[in-house]
């Protein structure tokens, strides 16, 4: 095994699954920009939901999944409803709003580790011994072929809604002026609410994915997410493809930062290079 | 009464790194969830000095004050070229590069291992082993300090600082270099968080990175937020309500691993109340 194919496809890996946050993310910031970081703490609802169904009462693999990611879309859009609808009616400042997000991020993924212990879990039943293929010399496992497909699904599907549905044009018609979008008769409330639905229960899919590839913990869902944030603004914060561009970006720059010093350090490159950009590109790389 | 003491002495310290946090957030209006790692390099100063060299406590907080102070400053200048919800970010991106630093520069923090064994303080020949006496310097630091943000939030200094978190383009009009401004009071919260951070390390004689952490950095922005922005005593007043609210949760008889997740469910719940039905929290005469 050679160590630069294995970092190509490490890369590639991490990559997919930043930009199926960074599309979640992206989604939501698009449309009421703000930056939900309680969204975060969806990718470990999902992890959890399946971890129950799966492992704790032993239903279907698939039907598993798919309640996994329709309670943290019905989580997200139930927090919508409760904290962020009020708040944004009474037109609160971002900071309000960043701070409320906070307190749902702490307050969620501690339920969640009430519940289910804080304890590292892995989400597949036979870890191990999982089927494995190699590709011009890196490894590549089921789990993170899935992965990777699911994140380039995903992205053609949120491309393609934005650019032939009329659900997509009104999503991008509230984000562009979410008054106007009211006087020409856009059900404002119910787009966003549908909106941060969708986005959570991409952020649920992104943890159970994770699950899969490596395992779950109640705080899964932080790093997840600043890697997410992280991707969408170095890519251009708002723009679809910028997202998905700045998530493998990301990748790459991460595994590759890591070939000579501990993987530890992983988090803090991240930053570092949010930092750079914040400094020099503010914009990202693709304009909105 | 042990127990008693050791509640004052928490509060104390909080009590300091609220009101540190406090001139930053809300009196100049900057949304900085960064302070913990400034705690933890005036702890990590301390614990090395005290432990490597031997020597006298206050002198080993003094240059833990002075590293921490030329780290901020550097920090502080890279924020500044931030606005909103991208300076929150950027401090949180510090937060987290610091808190690897503390968990990677092995040779220097001993990394996940902590630092133990760091010995009371000791001023002419008098050492505050006892906790009572250890209430007692903490009690006077706090002192200390507490008039010291009196001292500068009354004077012409800090009404400029008020007036940058009203409108800093008006200010900037009127000749102020609000980058110097702002620049000046986050390097003094960075000093006064060090301070904190000493007595904490001296306190528990032990210390590891994961006392420093982004939560960390969030629960003092609940503190102040709680407390109430801009006001001095509501600082400490959120410290006081933060710290003995879990306490009481021990008492109705929780189990002490969900004890600890329970207090950051409140914490969570008791920011997003805030933000919903009071965001100038219980005094405060600032609302973000």
């Amino acid at each position: 095994m050679d160590i630069i194919p294995q970092l190509i496809v490490n890369s590639i890996i991490a990559g997919a699954i930043y930009s199926m946050v960074a599309l979640g993310f992206n989604l939501i910031y698009g449309t009421t920009k703000f930056f939900d970081l309680g969204y975060g703490a969806l990718a470990a609802v999902g992890g959890y939901t399946v971890f129950y169904f799966y492992k704790g009462i032993g239903l279907n693999l698939y039907i598993a999944i798919i309640l996994g990611i329709l309670i943290s879309g019905a989580i997200g859009l139930l927090i919508y409803r409760l904290v962020y609808a009020p708040l944004r009616a009474r037109k609160s400042s971002g900071m309000v709003l960043l701070v409320a997000a906070l307190g749902v991020m702490t307050a969620v993924q501690s339920i969640v580790a009430i519940l289910f212990t804080s304890q590292f879990q892995t989400l597949s039943r036979s870890a191990g011994s999982e089927a494995v293929y190699n590709i011009f010399g890196g490894v590549i496992t089921q789990t993170q072929l899935i992965i990777l497909v699911l994140g380039i699904v995903i992205m053609v599907a949120i491309g393609l809604m934005f650019r032939y549905t009329l659900f997509g044009k009104a999503i991008k018609a509230v984000g562009d002026d979410e008054e106007v979008s009211k006087i020409v008769g856009i059900n404002t409330v119910r787009v966003i609410g549908w909106v941060f639905f969708l986005g959570s229960a991409i952020a649920g899919l992104a943890g159970i994915l994770v699950g899969f590839d490596t395992g779950i913990e109640p705080t899964m869902g932080l790093s997840l997410l600043l890697k997410g944030v992280i991707a969408s603004i170095i890519g251009g914060i708002g723009n679809v493809y910028g997202g998905v561009l700045g998530a493998f970006l990301l990748g790459f720059i991460e595994n590759f930062g890591i070939w000579q010093i501990s993987g530890e350090w992983k988090d803090a490159i991240a930053f570092g290079v949010l930092i750079i950009f914040l400094l020099f590109r503010p914009q990202g790389i693709l304009r909105r | 009464m042990e127990y008693l003491i050791h509640i004052a002495i928490l509060i104390s310290i909080y009590g300091i790194l609220g009101l540190s946090l406090n001139l930053v957030v809300g009196f100049t209006g900057l949304l900085s969830v960064t302070q913990a790692a400034f705690y933890g390099i005036g702890a990590y100063v301390t614990a090395i000095l005290l432990t490597s060299t031997g020597m006298n406590f206050f002198l080993a907080m003094l240059l833990g004050i002075v590293i921490t102070a030329i780290i901020s400053l550097a920090i502080g200048f890279v924020l500044s070229k931030f606005k909103d919800d991208y300076y929150a970010l950027g401090s949180f991106g510090f937060n987290v590069i610091i808190y690897s630093i503390f968990l990677n520069w092995q040779s220097l923090t001993r990394g996940p291992l902590g630092i133990p064994g760091i010995p009371r303080p000791s001023l002419f020949g008098f050492t505050f082993s006892e906790n009572i006496w250890f209430l007692v310097l903490s009690v006077v630091i706090l002192g200390t300090i507490y008039f010291l943000c009196r001292f500068i939030t009354t004077s012409s200094f800090g009404r400029v600082l008020k007036a940058i978190r009203e409108d800093e383009e008006a200010i900037s009009v009127f000749g102020y270099r609000t980058l110097w401004y702002k620049l000046a009071i986050f390097v003094i919260s960075a000093g006064m968080a060090a301070v904190a951070g000493s007595l904490f390390a001296s306190y528990i004689t032990f210390i590891d990175p994961s006392s420093f952490t982004l939560t960390e950095s969030i629960f003092i922005l609940a503190v102040i937020i709680l407390g109430g922005l801009a006001n001095n005593k509501g600082a400490v007043l959120g410290a006081v309500c933060l710290i003995l609210l879990p306490e009481i949760l021990r008492f109705v008889g929780f189990p002490s691993d969900i004890a600890a997740q329970m207090r950051q469910v409140t914490y969570g719940v008791i920011l997003i109340l805030l933000m919903l039905y009071r965001p100038q929290g219980l005094v405060g005469e600032y609302r973000l």
